[in-house]
């Protein structure tokens, strides 16, 4: 495993195409997020539709943050720091929902910051995209590979963090929690922390990875920023490679990355087939590719394998 | 002309629009209320509709309210597969389901309208649509008017449906006791197909008014589910009259928005609104 990320990591240096480091990069950013919509949806029963809002305000964060002059890394941290904050913010009245309540309440949120977004004008800045959008500042000398190594410690960083927490006392709680939550409550187990816990890493995890996209895209503007398709995106990564296991979104992301360059020739089609893709899982395999692959005895002793080193 | 007038003109269009977001939340309404579900593609769904009414304008040169003769019998088979195919199989699997189901329907109603129609805002524009009526010196689109009778009509004809048919009877039993009315020998697989092809009759019905009200763009369903989402809170689940009140409250609250904020910021207070009430009042102002 160790060998896997140093050869990732030396990717930059021993000159593979520029293509590769797009694919590496989209995938460790996706793979990063996903990982924390899996550990939202998944391990905590938090249907959480609001993840735009998340990677939005801190994408912003960092953009302002250049505009008055603090370099972009800093922005990068603060943002991830002002999505948990955000997060905070919004379980007062999120966090009184469960269930399918809490997915509107939050399906909301991104909505909302949108117009808001579109309204506030921060920084008298260059005019970019759909009117309302934001230039990066003083990022010229930003390398590709720069920006491939921090989605590489994002990406990889999220499947330890994952791991910790699922071995911790919060991922047991976790685990109680969604066997019967009325039990685990009279056990001691204090519910509403975990959950507001696994919100505010998931937060700042994904504003993190956010941060790192527009860092490569070098511009951000609202629409596109908290638009559904994010969800859509992260939903489809973990759905696809199986919600509720470790390595589904590793490897609902791979598919996700390779679909996506696949149809973008197609741009239209490509989101009409991820929707159909998703019903057809949802249907046809609810663990997703993790659960077919779990009736294989390779497979098991793969993953065996693989956690062992 | 500063005075009452000025602020007249909002609140009775926000009364009237209130009509029309109790169409659109009709339907989410009563999936929500018999099946636990929340259909996340039904504001795709009824933009749906305006879409085929608009093709059926275009290509055919039917009038939109007519064409509510081919609309309403598509959305009734829709819904009724969608529910026997796709989420009544879903209930068997998982909580969350249902609901990245319907997220999945929902992206496929986009991306297909998209495809279809391209992403430019269309509109249901006939020759009554562009017209206005006076009350007093005030002067207000013909077609708010028709959206308020039709909300009412609708919410009569629901009421009476449910209260006063057999199959209306049972889809209230089911509702309330999923269990218990399987014992009385009630289908209930059965009655969640046709509750989810009434809340898609309504859902044709308010696609039509919409369209002949306001442009419609393939990714106007967010906005849709949001308002039909905060009517329904507002309102209380389960309840059409408290469905209808909810989607005047919501319908003051945008055009009131409107006029003190700009209309810009309409639609961000209808959301802070849907959030402040779901913080503090999740069953909703005329909730039990």
């Amino acid at each position: 495993m160790i060998v896997a990320i140093v050869v990732l990591a030396l990717f930059p240096f021993i000159g593979v195409p520029r293509g590769w480091l797009l694919y590496g990069f989209l995938f460790f950013v996706y793979l990063a997020m996903a990982n924390m919509w899996n550990l939202l949806a998944g391990y905590s029963g938090l249907i959480s539709l609001c993840q735009p809002a998340f990677l939005g305000l801190a994408g912003y964060t960092m953009t302002i943050g250049t505009w008055v002059g603090l370099p972009w890394w800093v922005g990068l941290i603060g943002g991830a720091g002002i999505a948990a904050l955000f997060a905070l913010l919004i379980s007062i009245p999120v966090f009184r929902l469960s269930g399918i309540y809490f997915a509107i309440g939050t399906l909301v949120v991104p909505e909302a910051l949108r117009i808001i977004f579109y309204l506030w004008k921060p920084v008298g800045g260059e005019m970019h995209g759909a009117g309302a959008g934001y230039m990066i500042k003083g990022i010229g000398n930003v390398s590709m590979a720069e920006i491939y190594w921090c989605a590489l410690i994002i990406g990889i960083g999220s499947i330890f963090l994952m791991r910790l927490i699922l071995r911790s006392t919060l991922g047991l709680g976790l685990a109680a929690v969604r066997d019967n939550e009325r039990a685990a409550a009279s056990s001691g187990v204090e519910v509403f922390r975990l959950k507001l816990y696994t919100f505010v890493i998931s937060a700042a995890v994904t504003g993190l990875a956010g941060g790192v996209f527009y860092l490569k895209q070098g511009y951000i503007e609202p629409s596109a920023t908290f638009n559904v398709r994010w969800t859509m995106t992260l939903l489809l990564a973990t759905v696809i490679g199986g919600i509720r296991t470790e390595e589904g979104p590793f490897l609902g992301t791979i598919v996700v990355v390779v679909l996506y360059f696949l149809l973008a020739k197609y741009a239209g089609y490509s989101f009409l087939n991820q929707g159909a893709i998703l019903v057809a899982i949802m249907l046809l395999s609810p663990q997703g590719i993790v659960g077919v692959l779990r009736h294989s005895r390779f497979y098991r002793s793969l993953t065996q394998w693989i956690s062992s080193r | 002309m500063i005075g009452s007038g000025d602020i007249l003109t909002p609140l009775v269009m926000g009364f009237l629009l209130g009509g029309l977001y109790a169409l659109i939340a009709f339907g989410l309404s009563m999936v929500f209320g018999v099946m636990k579900l929340i259909n996340l593609a039904h504001g795709d769904l009824v933009v749906l509709v305006s879409y085929f009414a608009y093709a059926a304008m275009t290509l055919l040169g039917m009038d939109p309210i007519v064409s509510l003769v081919i609309c309403i019998p598509v959305m009734f088979a829709l819904g009724f597969v969608i529910q026997k195919y796709l989420m009544g199989r879903a209930f068997g699997i998982s909580v969350e389901a249902p609901l990245i189901i319907a997220f999945g329907i929902s992206l496929i109603i986009q991306n297909a309208t998209q495809i279809m129609w391209t992403p430019l805002s269309r509109g249901l524009n006939t020759s009554y649509s562009l017209m206005s009526f006076n009350i007093g010196q005030l002067q207000f689109p013909l077609s708010y008017l028709l959206d308020f009778i039709a909300g009412i009509i609708v919410m009569v004809a629901l009421r009476e449906f449910l209260t006063r048919t057999y199959l209306g009877k049972a889809i209230t039993v089911a509702s309330q006791d999923r269990k218990a009315a399987q014992l009385m020998g009630i289908n209930t697989n059965r009655i969640y197909g046709y509750t989810f092809a009434i809340a898609m009759v309504s859902a044709a019905i308010a696609g039509i008014f919409l369209g002949m009200t306001f442009p419609f763009t393939p990714t106007s369903g967010v906005s849709l589910l949001t308002i039909a989402f905060g009517t329904v809170i507002i309102g209380g689940l389960g309840s059409m009259l408290g469905t209808f009140l909810g989607g005047m409250i919501l319908g003051m609250v945008q055009t009131m928005g409107a006029y003190f904020l700009g209309s810009a910021a309409q639609m961000l207070i209808v959301y802070i609104i849907v959030l402040v009430i779901l913080a503090i009042r999740p069953q909703g102002l005329f909730g039990r």
